[in-house]
């Protein structure tokens, strides 16, 4: 490892290609143990591809993704979720047939925790999210910010986890909520030392939240820096502002 | 469960054969509500699994003349290898698509079987030996109903276990379910092989039982009342697909003399449960249940005002 820190999270020139569409073009980043990495962009600029090649679920057509220093980049997404990232969709993906609690047990009883250990761990957790009045409900009667909220504290009951990728973890939220959110990304980072990579469109919470943003644009980074280095950007400026 | 161990005592041969007819399709319908049901795969090629395993077992014992055990375990292994390939190769289909292919398999096991007459004996079908020597209906009733309590335990301790957790997952949000580090590719192939394993070994009984075995067994109708089954009884309870097959046998033999009016009838109480109580029967004896509490309710309530 170069430098003091340690690198969790390494991608090395990563190209996704969809038919004849380049939607990741030689992205390079490196996230440090312990960070909260903002990852910000236009729309339509590569932020979910990206995240979908770190977690899996698509395939690099060029380059390679270590993770903790191992290769990861053609790993299966549940190989890569075992080793330690797990991640949160933009539009929350929860089991709606389950109620909250049962949803809360899978990525625990995925990763080998006893059944007893998980509840405990879900019901400590679901208490800090205040669901815990709604833990044997279903989770289709959740509502949109609450199923937010439960595929987020969901990802913490994996004791393996690492990086925490997060998919526009604000996006149409409640205040209220926005603020356990932050509450638990906090408290997770400093307690665990659990390493996050934030993608977002709420300019004000990630330069709150993040010491340093990566601005992913058409597919590549064109910035990176605390959000006053990149805010002054000529490039960010041209490409969010549509560059003449 | 007491009733069914004592109620051959009180009915006549035909009825114990009835019943224990109902008790296999008990069990194929607990099989498919595993698969079907839990899971989400929509396989049409669950009855299919029965036929190769009543075939595989009846030539075991008829041309190699093994012993009824090694027909049996034949049967059970023929379906398992066959379902080990079926499922890798739906393991990227679902919905309409897995439905597509697994009945197209149903059709190529059922051809097949028609066509290789020399060996299957085709159409004519083929002569399966009786397990128990006699053709009373007797011993065969407790021996299903013993298979019917065995698949209902080994169900109910797959879907209490974290596996359970991993099927549910799966039918709700498979990338969700990989993505909390759930080996989806490996459950799902296990849904798809237990199922059918346990089809095997049931159709392999069947076939000792019933004697005559034929393509028919496969075809698709006996696939769509497996389904009808569980879909009245109440799909993903562990009791609906039991409680389906065994009171829709019994419906259908008590309207024996309508003929095929019963298909009718049988079609109606269908549209009526998915209209009215798509949970099917249990759904409506949970309903049935709030609407007992309720008048207790209000009855209570009412004398409570009165004083």
């Amino acid at each position: 490892m170069e430098g003091q820190e340690k690198q969790v999270l390494r991608l090395e020139n990563v190209v996704r290609d969809f038919g004849g569409l380049r939607a990741v073009n030689h992205v390079s980043l490196q996230v440090e143990e312990g960070e909260i990495r903002g990852l910000i962009g236009p729309n339509g600029s590569g932020k979910t591809t990206l995240i979908n090649l770190i977690t899996g679920i698509y395939k690099v057509t060029e380059g390679d993704i270590y993770f903790d220093g191992k290769r990861i980049s053609g790993l299966q997404p549940d190989v890569i979720a075992s080793l330690g990232i797990m991640r949160t969709f933009q539009v929350p993906r929860v089991f709606r047939d389950m109620t909250v609690l049962e949803n809360m047990m899978v990525p625990a009883l995925s990763q080998g925790q006893t059944r007893q250990e998980a509840k405990t761990r879900a019901e400590e957790l679901l208490e800090f999210a205040l669901l815990t009045r709604l833990k044997n409900e279903p989770a289709k009667s959740l509502s949109g910010g609450q199923n937010m909220l439960l595929q987020i504290v969901r990802v913490f009951m994996n004791k393996k986890l690492m990086l925490y990728v997060m998919d526009e973890p604000f996006a149409g939220v409640h205040e209220s909520i926005k603020g356990i959110i932050l509450k638990a990304i906090k408290a997770m980072n400093q307690e665990k030392g659990i390493t996050f990579l934030i993608v977002s469109h709420e300019m004000t919470t990630i330069s709150n939240l993040c010491p340093k943003v990566s601005v992913l644009y058409r597919g590549g980074v064109i910035s990176q820096g605390t959000m006053e280095e990149i805010a002054n950007d000529p490039l960010v400026i041209d490409a969010y502002l549509g560059g003449q | 469960m007491s009733i069914s161990l004592l109620l051959p005592h009180f009915i006549t041969d035909y009825w114990i054969y009835v019943f224990t007819v109902a008790f296999y399709y008990a069990i194929m319908a607990a099989g498919w509500n595993l698969l079907g049901g839990y899971t989400g795969q929509f396989s049409l090629c669950h009855s299919t699994f029965a036929l190769i395993g009543a075939y595989a077992s009846a030539l075991t014992v008829v041309k190699l003349g093994l012993p009824f055990w090694m027909g049996i375990l034949s049967g059970t292994i023929v379906t398992l290898v066959l379902s080990l390939g079926l499922g890798i190769i739906c393991l990227r289909v679902r919905g309409i698509y897995l439905a597509l292919i697994t009945w197209a398999f149903a059709e190529v096991v059922r051809t097949f079987i028609r066509v290789a007459y020399e060996f299957t004996g085709g159409d004519r079908g083929l002569n399966s030996p009786y397990l128990f020597k006699s053709v009373k209906p007797l011993p065969y009733y407790y021996l299903f109903l013993s298979l019917t309590v065995l698949a209902i335990i080994l169900i109910a301790l797959v879907m209490r276990s974290r596996i359970g957790f991993y099927l549910r997952a799966i039918r709700n949000d498979e990338v969700a379910a990989r993505a909390m580090g759930v080996n989806t590719v490996r459950w799902k192939i296990f849904a798809f092989m237990l199922p059918s394993g346990l089809a095997g070994i049931t159709g392999a009984f069947y076939g000792h039982y019933i004697g005559l075995i034929s393509p028919v067994l496969g075809e698709f109708n006996e696939m769509a009342m497996i389904i009808i089954f569980v879909v009245i009884g109440g799909m993903r309870t562990q009791a609906g697909p039991i409680v389906g097959a065994i009171s829709v046998r019994y419906l259908m033999e008590l309207l024996r003399e309508w003929a095929e009016i019963r298909i009718v009838i049988l079609s109606a109480i269908v549209i009526l449960i998915m209209r009215f109580f798509n949970g099917g029967l249990m759904e409506f004896l949970k309903r049935a249940k709030g609407w007992v509490r309720k008048r207790e309710a209000v009855s209570a309530y009412a004398s409570m005002r009165e004083k």
